[in-house]
């Protein structure tokens, strides 16, 4: 037998250094890149973001989307304008991406505020329970009860100077029940795990509790919950611009350029002024869909996919 | 179940209230008044609109305002309409039997494209009809009803003439007679057909789920063991199972038609409910709008209340309290 030498018990301990375990989040990112349709679709999603960023440096300002221009009504697609022009003389191509960038931008405007709200009260009710939480779950039962296109409708018309920044107050207000309760739920579970009693017992505020250690916690869910979000409110949107309760109608977004397929002149003989933003607008919802899936399925460490 | 469903009632009483108050304070605050309708448009005298105005009692307090309408909302009154020139009851009992036309037939087509998609998922899953069938939810998931019924009205009405693209019934059409079903049904498919099948999604892959997951119990290789025919399991022993907590989503359902309806039924300009109601918010018909959204959200309250009946109904483990 070899005597242990204090070259081999070196060698030995750089062999046996145990290898770095990789963070619950790390190993989520992996499964996610791994996963083909979600890569796919958060590709096509950052692509129709960045053309909607850009929309001013690729094709014209906004100002130019919304001037009407008698000289080229109704053209079909060519070379000066890839998708047409509508029956006002605008370019189609240069208003999908501007109509895009409202949309996305509002989406995301409203997605942030449901998510803050939601988990803000969700957060609250869940950790300090009692009457606390009645009171506050009362109050999204309460909530709930709101048709939700109705009341967006009858909101919408009270501010008659509307904005979009009226418009995404106005669905914020109406939609973050849900985020509330699922963010409740996560809250009430996790709460019972020893880590957070002895980060009450050590002193911590609950402020700090709940920021710190129980919101890391349900992270996952949260974006999630954000993911799915979005592509409902980017539904919610465009319907209510479709009916003409949601963005003013001069400026350009994807819901408002599908309006004009309301005429059945437009609907039947002018395709390209509808089937672009409804082709884009449809790729963007799926391609959301994909990635929450891909999302739910990375943080679920019971997948192995 | 008796003793809870009366609790339950008993509590929505002030729920109601509530609700009548926000709708009553958000119609209040809605621009403008009903006023241009119900006068004489050609006398815009102010002292005899002035005149109408303290006669209809719009110059009184808000508080009594609020009394008088909810005193006849509570008998079944809820006032005229200014634009139509009608009892708002009369008017949306007009509209209501083309929603709940449009509203069956499209859970019928839900439930039916469900029922089969489901079943096929749920025993060949993981083959190519499962793979499509999962493709058609996700497009079914992601693109938006107006979108769908555009595309619709494009290919079934405009380029394969099959059926009208608006309206409920066909102009000179008599009442009672075959010709008047047919027109009705053919007026109704096509917004029935982009409801119902936009909403098979969640329900194809419950059933889908639930067969898959109940292909592992243990009576199900009893059966197996026992030598039944694979068809004979999957439709006489799983399907029985899997079927009934689909029944459940049926609550949720009631009210999202007849909300949810409002989008395709405005494309369709198909004389609904949610059509009326957007007419009558750009019209500022409060009084038919007022009926509409307390009606809808009354539906919301009952149809969640039928769904948490109906788990404890088909799940007795779920004690309702």
């Amino acid at each position: 037998m070899e005597p242990v030498t204090q070259a081999t018990s070196a060698a030995v301990g750089s062999v046996i250094k145990p290898p770095k375990s990789q963070s619950p989040w790390a190993l989520a990112r992996r499964k996610f890149f791994k996963n083909k349709i979600a890569m796919i679709s958060l590709v096509f999603l950052i692509i129709v973001t960045l053309l909607s960023i850009f929309a001013e440096p690729l094709t014209i300002p906004v100002e130019e989307t919304a001037k009407i221009n008698l000289t080229q009504m109704s053209k079909e697609p060519s070379a000066e304008h890839f998708f047409g022009t509508d029956k006002s003389g605008r370019d189609v191509f240069a208003r999908t991406l501007h109509g895009g960038q409202t949309s996305l931008l509002l989406a995301f405007s409203i997605t942030i505020a449901v998510i803050t709200i939601g988990s803000i009260v969700g957060a609250t009710a869940g950790f300090f329970g009692g009457w606390v939480d009645n009171a506050l779950m009362r109050f999204t039962d309460f909530m709930m009860n709101f048709p939700f296109l109705l009341f967006v409708i009858v909101l919408k018309s009270i501010f008659l100077e509307s904005s979009t920044a009226t418009l995404i107050f106005v669905i914020s207000v109406l939609s973050w029940t849900g985020t509330a309760r699922l963010v409740r739920s996560k809250v009430m579970a996790e709460k019972e795990n020893e880590y957070i009693l002895s980060a009450i017992s050590i002193g911590c505020s609950p402020f700090k509790t709940i920021t710190k250690h129980l919101l890391p916690n349900v992270m996952s869910t949260i974006i999630v919950q954000a993911t799915l979000t979005l592509a409902v409110m980017i539904v919610a949107e465009t319907g209510l611009s479709f009916l003409g309760f949601g963005v003013p109608m001069n400026i350009p977004s994807w819901g408002n350029m599908l309006q004009e397929a309301r005429s059945p002149d437009v609907l039947t003989s002018k395709w390209w002024i509808w089937i672009p933003p409804a082709a884009v607008l449809t790729g963007t919802i799926l391609s959301i869909n994909f990635i929450g899936e891909g999302f739910k399925d990375a943080f679920n460490p019971k997948s192995n996919r | 179940m008796l003793q809870y469903t009366i609790r339950r009632l008993i509590g929505m009483i002030p729920i109601i209230f509530l609700i009548s108050v926000v709708v009553f304070s958000l119609a209040k605050l809605m621009p403008g008044d009903a006023l241009s309708g119900k006068i004489d448009p050609l006398n815009s005298d102010p002292a005899y609109i002035e005149e109408m105005r303290e006669k209809m009692g719009l110059n009184d307090p808000i508080h009594v305002q609020y009394l008088r309408w909810m005193s006849g909302v509570v008998k079944g009154d809820f006032g005229d309409s200014f634009v139509h020139k009608r009892e708002v009851m009369e008017l949306v009992g007009d509209r209501l039997p083309n929603t709940i036309i449009l509203g069956v037939s499209a859970l019928l087509i839900t439930y039916c494209l469900a029922f089969l998609m489901g079943r096929f998922s749920g025993r060949y899953a993981y083959s190519l009809g499962d793979y499509l069938i999962s493709g058609f939810n996700y497009l079914a998931l992601a693109i938006p009803s107006f979108v769908a019924a555009l595309v619709a009205i494009y290919i079934f009405s405009i380029n394969l003439g099959w059926v009208p693209a608006t309206g409920s019934i066909g102009s000179g059409v008599e009442p009672g007679t075959f010709d008047y079903f047919i027109s009705k049904a053919k007026h109704t498919i096509l917004p029935a057909l982009v409801l119902g099948s936009l909403a098979t999604a969640s329900y194809t892959q419950f059933l889908r789920n639930d067969m898959i997951e109940s292909s592992r119990k243990d009576y199900v290789r009893t059966a197996r063991a026992k030598g039944t025919k694979e068809s004979t399991i999957y439709n006489k022993h799983i399907l029985r199972n899997s079927i009934i907590p689909i029944v459940t989503l049926l609550g949720f359902d009631i009210a999202s038609i007849f909300g949810g309806a409002i989008i395709t039924e405005t494309i369709f300009t198909y004389p609904g409910i949610g059509y009326l109601f957007v007419e009558s918010v750009n019209a500022r018909d409060y009084s038919v709008m007022m009926a509409i959204a307390m009606m809808l959200t009354v539906l919301t309250l009952i149809g969640n209340l039928i769904a948490d009946l109906l788990y404890g109904l088909v799940d007795p483990r779920i004690r309702l309290s």
